[in-house]
């Protein structure tokens, strides 16, 4: 007995040390990413998890500035102004330097690096985030223009201070024929890769010859933990110093929050939405939708599914953003009267019939479920169709075979970048069959979607953007559900840096 | 029957085996009477309550009472269980009989469908009938019922060739007796003991396996109950409270331990050749 008394005594005592001193040792960071490594080359970056990685190595002309408000700071820019609708001036800081002997970063540099992105014989897959760049012109050893065929107000918000911004070195890309994969011929940020060891960590040590100076940490590790309970665990036990966590324990963790730390709720960018397909035979009377759009009750999936931690979206455009609509036309609360009149003037009689599909995913079968009781009360009987990823996003691809046409309700969420464009254009005419599964069609939806791309008037665009929701919601086909949220937990050891959705942005970690 | 009753209860592990099985038989066929909720009213409010006198078992994260979820689980695990292995047990026997009956080529053929079947596991084959049609109870007892065919067939192969070299059936052939009534006469009643311990040896498999898949999204859909999407949305909720996956591992535990301790009850009455080595 006093021996099982002493080894839980003493396996309390290590991991109440191992928590607190998790920074104390040798001044290391661990954070933890959803994911491994993919790629250190920016052309093929996988998304989020690799520019995590890629935002420690290489430096941007602008870097998303942390805080709870949309903005950036200056990086390796100077200075940099839009001069022109069509054209960005810039001009670098002098004595940037690539590491391994690869020289001062030049205007040469960003022309290469930002070029490359577009080329079509490079194949990036983020080409898209460029929008239409034509070129970059250098005008002098530190100064260049960015040059686009028209307009295009994006890049300020996903091109120059996300994946497609980074910087590379031409003379360093060139040594090695333009191939990187997970080692990288020279670097300009605050970190080198010390070490990757697949599926366990990257290792980061501090880059001497930073051009910001010291980097906070002399090391900092990243190690991929898919699964963010497990991540939970992992930071409880004192292993890693900051991750995301699950919805559904922010209200235990700040009930009784782990020693030593701070939990911090950020609102995520992520769109929730449950789409119908119109051009389904039951689904194509808009009245059905209408009645289905009232009778589904956002603040229950709120309090059932995300346990409270998030709210009702009003749109597919996050608060914060340009284009976000303070209200949605359709209250997120039921309106079961409603849902009945529209219900009646859809002139069908007897059991109303349809389908949901989901991704198989805990917090989406719990929605699912609060759907199917909605639509109970106003006489629509709900069955719900579960799928695996696979099965699940080839649902609505027209090139896998028929059963895009079987569809009819299905709940959907899609990621997001900060610019309104980037959830608008998956619901244009041509992506109809593509990521478009509600096969809605709008020729002025269609139209302002072009125009909004373009129009640097922010007070337009944001105009532009809200009547666009408005139209998606007018068609019935659309019934908005959330942005989610982003509960982040932290070691009160650490000051770390995060973006308005609360995405981690490492280079601005230190430690307090 | 009232004899095999009576030397099953004088086994203490038989007894509780049946004590077990006949709860949750009763729980399950009377569970619209013994239920205090239905099972799949929403009641967000009251959502992941612990046990009290309003909710035996708590609630899960749609206030739905877990009790009333297991007992109506119940049906599904005992329907999936006996709609699997009744018609694996006919087929089986259909197709040993014909193997171990027929001629060479006929049973070369039967088991080599029989080791085909067998060489793709139960959750695979699942996988890809899913992936076909969809999840569904239709789609867990088609996978498992396929899956256990073979188990049933080559005991009733084997059973077959053994009665079928016996004097009294040569003895049968020689005087006309018709094929069928060989087959229905005297080679079926010799494999029925065998046969009925086999298949009260698999109940607990096949509930595992249908709960297995239900708690991967591949058996009942929502929101009918069953213990494997019970424990499902339990694991979903671990951080928060336990009460979900225990109310899914109770039941799951205790037909385990039912079925199995009747199972072997019935294997040391019926099988002959063990009941002479004891």
């Amino acid at each position: 007995m006093k021996i099982k008394t002493a080894i839980i005594a003493l396996f309390i005592v290590t991991l109440g040390l191992s928590s607190s001193l998790a920074l104390a040792a040798g001044d290391v960071l661990k954070v933890r990413a959803y994911s491994d490594l993919k790629s250190l080359d920016p052309a093929y970056s996988g998304g989020v998890f690799d520019e995590e990685i890629q935002g420690l190595i290489y430096s941007k002309l602008i870097q998303y500035k942390p805080g709870r408000e949309w903005g950036y700071s200056l990086d390796a820019a100077e200075s940099i102004q839009q001069t022109t609708p069509t054209t960005i001036d810039f001009k670098l800081k002098e004595g940037i330097m690539f590491t391994n002997g690869f020289g001062e970063m030049t205007a040469e540099d960003v022309k290469y690096s930002f070029e490359r992105i577009v080329d079509s014989e490079v194949k990036s897959t983020n080409s898209p985030d460029w929008g239409p760049l034509k070129e970059v012109v250098v005008n002098s050893k530190y100064e260049g223009t960015i040059v686009f065929n028209e307009p295009y107000p994006p890049a300020w918000n996903i091109a120059l201070p996300y994946i497609v911004g980074n910087i590379i070195s031409k003379k360093a890309w060139e040594s090695v024929d333009g191939k990187v994969g997970t080692t990288t011929p020279s670097v300009s940020g605050p970190y080198l890769i010390k070490e990757w060891q697949p599926k366990q960590k990257t290792i980061f040590v501090s880059n001497p010859d930073w051009h910001g100076g010291e980097a906070p940490f002399n090391e900092l590790q990243i190690i991929p933990i898919d699964d963010e309970s497990t991540a939970q665990l992992a930071f409880e036990a004192g292993d890693i110093d900051y991750t995301r966590v699950p919805v559904s324990s922010v209200s235990n963790l700040k009930a009784s929050p782990p020693a030593n730390s701070i939990i911090e709720e950020y609102p995520s960018l992520y769109y929730v939405w449950v789409g119908m397909n119109v051009e389904n035979e039951l689904l194509s009377n808009q009245n059905l939708r209408k009645a289905i759009q009232h009778a589904i009750d956002v603040p229950s999936i709120m309090q059932a599914s995300y346990f409270g931690a998030a709210v009702p979206s009003t749109g597919i455009i996050a608060p914060g953003l340009v284009g976000h609509r303070d209200e949605s036309l359709v209250a997120p609360e039921a309106n079961v009267a409603r849902a009945k009149e529209y219900l009646a003037a859809a002139g069908l009689s007897g059991d109303v019939r349809v389908t949901l599909d989901i991704l198989n995913k805990a917090a989406n079968v719990t929605t699912a479920q609060v759907i199917q009781a909605n639509l109970a009360q106003v006489g629509i009987t709900l069955e719900i169709n579960l799928h695996e990823s696979g099965a699940f996003w080839s649902l609505g691809d027209h090139t896998a075979g028929d059963r895009y046409k079987d569809i009819q309700l299905i709940l959907n969420r899609y990621s997001m970048a900060p610019d309104p464009s980037y959830a608008t254009g998956w619901f244009v005419t041509s992506q109809k069959g593509v990521w478009n599964w509600e096969r809605f069609s709008d020729a002025a939806f269609d139209t302002l979607e072009v125009a909004a791309k373009s129009e640097v008037d922010n007070t337009k665009r944001d105009q532009m953007y809200q009547r666009m929701q408005d139209i998606m919601e007018n068609s019935g086909a659309y019934r908005f559900i959330t942005h989610e949220a982003t509960p982040v937990i932290y070691s009160n050891s650490v000051n770390p840096g995060f973006r308005p959705d609360g995405l981690p942005l490492f280079r601005y970690f230190s430690s307090n | 029957m009232k004899a095999l009753i009576k030397r099953i209860s004088s086994d203490p592990l038989g007894l509780l085996g049946l004590c077990l099985v006949t709860l949750m038989v009763v729980s399950a066929l009377g569970a619209s009477i013994f239920a205090p909720y239905d099972p799949i009213q929403l009641n967000i409010m009251d959502r992941l309550q612990g046990p009290s006198a309003n909710h035996l078992l708590g609630t899960d994260q749609l206030g739905r009472d877990l009790f009333s979820r297991v007992l109506f689980g119940g049906q599904v695990a005992l329907k999936v269980a006996f709609l699997t292995i009744g018609s694996a047990l006919i087929i089986g026997v259909v197709l040993g009989m014909i193997a171990g009956y027929g001629p060479t080529w006929l049973d070369n053929s039967i088991m080599l469908l029989f080791d085909t079947i067998r060489s793709v596991p139960t959750i695979m084959l699942a996988l890809a009938a899913v992936a076909m049609v969809g999840p569904s109870i239709t789609t867990v007892i088609f996978v498992i019922a396929v899956s256990s065919i073979p188990n049933y067939g080559r005991v009733v192969r084997t059973q077959t060739l053994t009665i079928k070299s016996k004097d009294f059936v040569k003895a049968e052939m020689l005087m006309g007796a018709s094929l069928l009534r060989i087959l229905s006469i005297h080679v079926l009643p010799n494999i029925l003991g065998p046969l009925l311990i086999l298949a009260s040896m698999d109940i607990p498999t096949v509930i595992a396996l249908e709960a297995g898949l239900s708690f991967l999204g591949m058996g009942v859909k929502p929101p009918t109950p069953s213990w494997g999407s019970i424990l499902n949305d339990g694991f979903a909720l671990i951080r928060n409270t336990p009460w979900p996956i225990i109310a899914g591992s109770i039941p799951l535990v205790l037909a385990t331990l039912g079925f199995t301790f009747l199972g072997e009850s019935l294997r040391d009455l019926l099988d002959p050749k063990l009941r002479k080595l004891l």
